[in-house]
Parts: structure tokens; C-alpha cells; sequence
């Protein structure tokens, strides 16, 4: 649905987005990850069409991109930006119409949005009377008012209490069923990892990490235990599997080399004391973010590429 | 068209805002008081007596100069009293300190000398307070004048008398000859006509083009720019951002253009106000074309500054320039009613940055050339086409600038990259 082919992008020299490629296929979420300044919102504009690439490929529906994609393309920028005279629904409506909806179906599903966003009687006020949450509300039926089969989202969460974040998840989901690509691009991890089935992270420009979320976390969970353990600390550090031992309290937290098996740290253990609890540990999203960016476990990030 | 969606929401933001309404109704009237109301000062201020003080010290003209100076007011009695100053012995500075003293208590208005050699050098010197008074200066000229040449024509053996007939002025009456035939026209109701017309086109290109600017920066600030641009071109933005402001200032001319007719149909058929009818169908044409060709001339000048600036602040700066050429047009109309056919008026009136205002005047106050007038549309066409090539590519690039403003050779660039 959408390919990006090797798009570099510079500005005044500084290379934003390097030879960058990614593939995003109907019916997922899909995240783009990555720290600010990490080439995310110039990729997405990209997309848009409001920068042009200075190299590389940007196809959306099997073809190179026009002006009439823009239509097809649901896009929820990070910066939120509304006419703050405007009444509600005449601005929704006018959205609607510069995306290509005539004027009386915009005008029908904004109400349908509207309601089910909890927003219904608000049509005649003027956006400036919306609380922040509100607007950021009114602007997501924007980005889907015209029936997107792409839809672009940029820090969709940003200034929405959890009932409304909640709200916004489920909604997002039903448009992944409707069969939908969806582009997620956020700093909120966790929401990464309860939405996202494909992750791309990216760090200046550059691509570190992509896969199905499933495939990365347990890539990266294979390398670290944590362990309950009477016996010494040094015992374990002298097995060659292991890179390195932090003490948490009680629980010990094992980095592992690559290809070590857990389960000979395990026997290698059990014949040196007792262990109380053993837990392959799970990476967090969280954690493996910073890790990669911060360039932090080279091996990992070696096995990751 | 997306083209015109932008304008229909532009038009209507403006359109029904109440201060439009306002604005739209009393433009004309605060304009035409600004103009009138001066003039209406220059009128009448020399219509107060004045109270002049004369040295003669001919010792002989004074008497011819007072009859010669009997320009009444309306109520019949003088305009100008004058009080002969003996010059005796006493010395001249003297008598000139009195008299400053007595300008500056306001019991005179001035005072004149006349020196002896008057009659043969022809100059004298007037001392007064409001020394811009035209009007009664000229008046006083001329009267001195009078006096002057009956005494040198006397000296010629003519009788005084008959020398004063003889140099009775001439009032001249002014016609303007145009379509329908002639009709009287007096210079400052002229002046005034179309200084309103002026003043309305430099007013209505000037906040019409700035708002386009103004408009421009308030979406880069609010970001509703990245959604806009998301949904269509740029290029689509920016015509329609000035199409949609544009017919606002239209739908102003239409009203002002309605009430303008309106006022002339019923001063034609009554005949009160035939003779303060000073534009035709004709004028009201051209008057509408020049806001319209002016307009798109300087709002897309707008539409680049405002595409490279942040704040309004921050483009009050640049457009000061742009702002400086509109400035110029209500600056010459003196010169170019003087003369409005001369060189200098014929040129201004080609450039595309005068053209509006200009032509518009020269039109307004005799025709000129067909071909001129043609040549004016055609300038002012191209300028429009290449401010519009070179506002469109600043555009497209300033519009997702934040922070720092580019600089000259940063908007070379662009110029030549897009």
C-alpha cells in the first residue's frame, strides 16, 4: 500500500532521512518509531507530499504518488493546527471538501464522528471554545472524515486523559479491521506495544530495528534473566555465556552473549546454589528503545541488523 | 475545484464578520470627510476678516491698494480691513516691533511694506502669522498688483479710472468635456471626487493585500498549514487564499458601486446634485478593474513576505517597501493633476507598481490615450504573472519554515530549485 524505496532527504546539508525504505501492507498498525529529530515527521511528510524526496521512491497504491493520493491519505499531524474562529462542523466540513468529500456526505459523517467521538453539540461552537483534548479529538475525525485507506498518525495521544485514550485506541483498532493501513508514530511505547503488529525503529535518519513486534521482543528477550540465586555473584560471572550481572535487591539481572542458552546459565547455577525463581526475561519495548538509540549493547544491536 | 474551497472559506471568514459591515459602509464616509473636511477649512478660513496692517511708504499707493482689495464676504461688508501706517520719522524697526506685538496679541493679521520703489521693482513683503493662507495671500497679490500696474498705467497719461476697469479679472469657468456632453466642473470638486476614488483603491489594494499576508502567517502559526497542504497544492492555497480575500474587497466595490449609482440616479432626476456628479458608469469600470488588477498585483507581493515571515511583527519589516510604493501614489496626485498628461504622470501611470492608483487618477481627470490605458492593463498583467511565479515558489518552501527567517541568497535558492 505504501513503499518507500531509498528516500534520502536534506535540509541546508543536514541529511534528515537516509536512503530509507520501509513497506507498509493493509489491515496492520504499523509503528514508526524513534527519537525527536529522528527523521519521523519529514518522512511522514514525505508521504504527504508537502516535501518532495531528493532521492528515492515514494509509491502509495501501486503508483508513484499525485495530487489525487492526498484524498486517499488520512494524515493527523503532530502539530495540530485548526481555525479557531470556525465553528465546528463548518470546519469539519471544509476538511472534508479540500480532501474531495462534496459538501453533504462531509457533512453527514462529521456528524456521524462527531457523536461518536462525544462531541455531539458542539457543531455550532466556535474551536476555540474546545478544551485541548477536545480539538485533538475534532482533528482526528478530520484525518479519517474522508475515508482513508491510509491513514498517517503522529503522536495521536499527546494531551488526551486515558478514558479518551482509550477511546481513541478502539477506534484506531476498528479502522485496522476495516482493513486499513495505519501509520503510528509516537514516543508512547507501551501504546506501541498494545497497538502496533510491525515496528520500524529509526534514529537519524536511518533504520535500526524493523519486524513484527512479536519477532523483535523475542529477539531481544532471549538476552536477559533474571534470576533469585543464593549462591555468589561471581560464580555466574565466570560462565562464558554470561556478558554481565547487575544486582536489583535480591534478583539478579543477567546479560547474556549471543547464542548463550539460558538454560545452561540454569544448570550452571543449580549446581552452585539455589535458585528461587528464574525468569527469561521480556525486554521491554521501552528498554530496547533506548538501547538502540542510545547505541547502548552493541551485540544486540549487531544481531538486530 | 479544492481552489475554491479555500477562497469560499476565506470570503466567508471575512465577509461575515460584523466589522466588514462596518468597515464597508463607513470607508467612504470617513474618507470623504478626511477629504472634505480639510478642504472644507481651505474654503473658509479666508472667508473670516482679516485685519492687515500697511506701511506705505510710496506715501501714495495706499488708497488705490484698499479699493483694489474690496473683496467682500458674504454678508456684504470687507474681507479686509487695512489701517495705514504713517511712516514719520519714527524708525522703521520701531514700528515693526509694534506691529509683531501686535500680531502676536492678535489684534493684526498681519502687515505689509510696501517700498518705495514699488512701482517700478513690483515687490513687497508680507509679514503675518498664517503666512500658508493661499487664498488671502493671493488675494492681497493681487490687489497690489492692481494697484501697481494702474499707477505705472497713469504714469503713462491714462486716467486712473478708466485704467481700473480695464483691469478687471477675468473669472474663468471650467468645463469637462466627456461622454454625454460637457458639464461644469470646478477643479476642487474634481480634486475631491477623485481623491475619494483614490483613497478608497489605495485603502481597499492595502488592506486587502496585507490581510492575504496576515492570513498566511496566522495558518504557518496555527499549523493548520500541514493539513491544508496534506489535502492540496500549494499553488491551490495561495490563488485561492487571494481569490477568496480578493472578492471580499469585490463585494465591497459592489456595494459602494450600488450606493454610487443609487446617489447619481437620484441627484441626475432631481437635479440637487447634477453638479457634484463627477464619475460616470465609466469611472465606476475602470475604478473596479484597477482594485481588481492592483489588488493581485500587491497581494501576491504580500503573499511572498508573508511566506517567509513568523510573526506580523517580523513582516512589517520586510513589507515596508511594498507599502512605500502604494504611499507614493497618494503622494504625487498634486503633480500628476497638474499635469496629467505630461511625462512623468504618463510614465507612473505604466508602472505596475503606480498603475492602479494612477491611471486610475488620469482617467478620472482627462481620458488618456486608449492605448496608454491598454499598455497600463498589459503592464500590470505581467507584473501579476511574475509576482505570482516568484510569490508561488517562495510559497512552497517558506510556508513549512519555521524559526529563522531566510535570508536573500537562501531565497535565491528556492527560486532556482523549485
Amino acid at each position: 500500500m505504501l513503499e518507500i524505496k531509498n528516500v534520502t532527504k536534506r535540509f541546508n546539508g543536514v541529511t534528515a532521512v537516509d536512503s530509507l525504505s520501509l513497506l507498509i501492507e493493509p489491515g496492520g498498525i504499523y509503528g514508526l518509531l524513534g527519537p525527536n529529530g529522528a527523521g519521523k515527521t519529514t518522512t511522514i511528510r514525505m508521504v504527504m507530499g508537502i516535501i518532495h524526496p531528493d532521492e528515492g521512491e515514494i509509491r502509495i497504491f501501486e503508483r508513484s504518488f499525485d495530487e489525487k493520493a492526498k484524498e486517499r491519505i488520512g494524515y493527523l499531524p503532530e502539530e495540530r493546527g485548526l481555525y479557531r474562529k470556525m465553528k465546528v462542523l463548518e470546519h469539519l466540513v471544509f476538511l472534508g471538501e479540500i480532501k474531495g468529500v462534496p459538501a453533504r456526505v462531509a457533512h453527514e459523517r462529521a456528524m456521524k464522528w462527531l457523536k461518536k467521538l462525544e462531541l455531539g453539540g458542539w457543531e455550532e461552537k466556535p474551536v476555540e471554545s474546545l478544551s485541548k483534548g477536545m480539538q485533538q479529538k475534532m482533528q482526528f475525525i478530520s484525518t479519517v472524515l474522508h475515508d482513508p485507506q491510509l491513514v498517517i498518525l503522529d503522536e495521536p495521544f499527546t494531551g488526551l486523559d486515558p478514558i479518551n485514550t482509550q477511546l481513541l485506541k478502539d477506534i484506531i483498532d476498528d479502522l485496522r479491521e476495516e482493513g486499513r493501513a495505519i501509520v503510528l508514530s509516537t514516543h508512547l511505547m507501551d501504546q506501541v506495544e498494545k497497538l502496533c503488529s510491525k515496528i520500524c525503529l529509526i534514529n537519524k535518519g536511518r533504520k535500526v530495528l524493523e519486524g513484527p513486534l512479536s519477532d523483535i521482543k523475542m529477539r531481544f528477550s532471549k538476552n536477559v534473566l533474571s534470576l533469585r540465586f543464593s549462591g555468589e555473584r561471581s560464580d555466574l560471572e565466570n560462565h562464558p555465556g554470561v556478558e554481565k550481572v547487575n544486582t536489583f535487591g535480591q534478583e539478579l539481572s543477567i546479560t547474556l552473549r549471543s547464542g548463550a542458552d539460558p538454560n545452561d546459565i540454569l544448570r550452571h547455577a543449580v549446581q552452585r546454589g539455589r535458585v528461587e525463581r528464574f525468569d527469561i526475561g521480556e525486554m521491554s519495548l521501552h528498554d530496547i528503545f533506548i538501547a538502540q538509540v542510545k547505541g547502548e549493547g552493541g551485540e544486540v544491536e549487531d544481531e538486530a541488523i | 475545484m479544492k481552489l475554491f474551497k479555500v477562497a469560499k472559506r476565506e470570503y466567508l471568514e471575512r465577509v461575515r464578520k460584523k466589522s466588514f459591515l462596518i468597515g464597508t459602509i463607513l470607508g467612504p464616509v470617513l474618507m470623504g470627510a478626511m477629504i472634505i473636511v480639510p478642504g472644507l477649512i481651505f474654503h473658509m478660513s479666508p472667508e473670516g476678516q482679516a485685519t492687515v496692517a500697511v506701511i506705505d511708504r510710496t506715501g501714495s499707493l495706499f488708497d488705490e491698494f484698499d479699493q483694489a482689495l474690496a473683496d467682500t464676504l458674504g454678508d456684504g461688508t470687507r474681507m479686509f480691513t487695512l489701517q495705514n501706517i504713517p511712516f514719520t520719522g519714527q524708525a522703521l524697526d520701531d514700528i515693526r516691533r509694534e506691529l509683531r506685538f501686535e500680531i502676536e496679541s492678535d489684534v493684526l493679521d498681519g502687515y505689509l511694506i510696501l517700498p518705495e520703489d514699488i512701482v517700478e521693482a513690483g515687490r513687497a513683503t508680507f509679514y503675518g502669522k498664517r503666512v500658508g493662507n493661499i487664498k488671502a495671500i493671493s488675494r492681497i497679490e493681487n490687489a497690489l498688483s492692481q494697484a501697481v500696474i494702474g499707477r505705472r498705467l497713469s504714469g503713462e497719461g491714462m486716467d486712473y479710472d478708466i485704467v481700473r476697469v480695464m483691469l478687471k479679472n477675468v473669472k474663468l469657468e471650467t468645463m469637462q468635456v466627456s461622454e454625454g456632453g460637457e458639464k461644469r466642473s470646478e477643479f476642487g470638486l474634481m480634486y475631491i471626487t477623485s481623491f475619494i476614488f483614490i483613497l478608497m483603491l489605495y485603502m481597499t489594494i492595502l488592506l486587502w493585500g496585507v490581510a492575504v499576508q496576515r492570513s498566511i502567517i496566522e495558518e504557518k502559526n496555527n499549523r493548520v498549514i500541514e493539513i491544508l497542504l496534506s489535502s492540496l497544492r500549494p499553488f491551490d492555497l495561495l490563488v485561492g487564499k487571494i481569490f477568496g480575500v480578493g472578492a471580499v474587497g469585490l463585494t465591497q466595490y459592489a456595494i459602494w458601486s450600488i450606493f454610487a449609482l443609487a446617489i447619481s440616479f437620484y441627484g441626475l432626476s432631481t437635479g440637487a446634485l447634477a453638479q457634484y456628479v463627477t464619475f460616470t458608469w465609466v469611472t465606476l469600470v475602470f475604478f473596479v478593474l484597477y482594485y481588481v488588477l492592483g489588488f493581485l498585483f500587491y497581494s501576491t507581493l504580500f503573499a511572498g513576505i508573508g511566506s517567509i515571515c513568523n510573526s506580523d511583527q517580523e513582516a512589517q519589516q520586510l513589507q515596508t517597501p511594498v507599502v512605500m510604493c502604494l504611499v507614493f501614489t497618494l503622494i504625487i496626485p498634486m503633480a500628476i493633476m497638474q499635469n496629467p498628461d505630461g511625462a512623468f504622470a504618463t510614465v507612473v501611470s505604466l508602472i505596475p507598481f503606480f498603475a492602479p492608483i494612477v491611471m486610475f487618477m488620469r482617467i478620472n481627470i482627462l481620458t488618456p490615450p486608449a492605448w496608454q490605458i491598454a499598455l497600463s492593463i498589459a503592464f500590470l498583467i505581467v507584473g501579476i504573472y511574475i509576482a505570482g511565479m516568484v510569490a508561488a515558489k517562495i510559497f512552497r518552501v517558506g510556508i513549512l519554515m519555521y524559526g529563522k527567517r531566510p535570508d536573500l541568497r537562501e531565497i535565491a535558492r528556492w527560486l532556482k530549485q523549485a
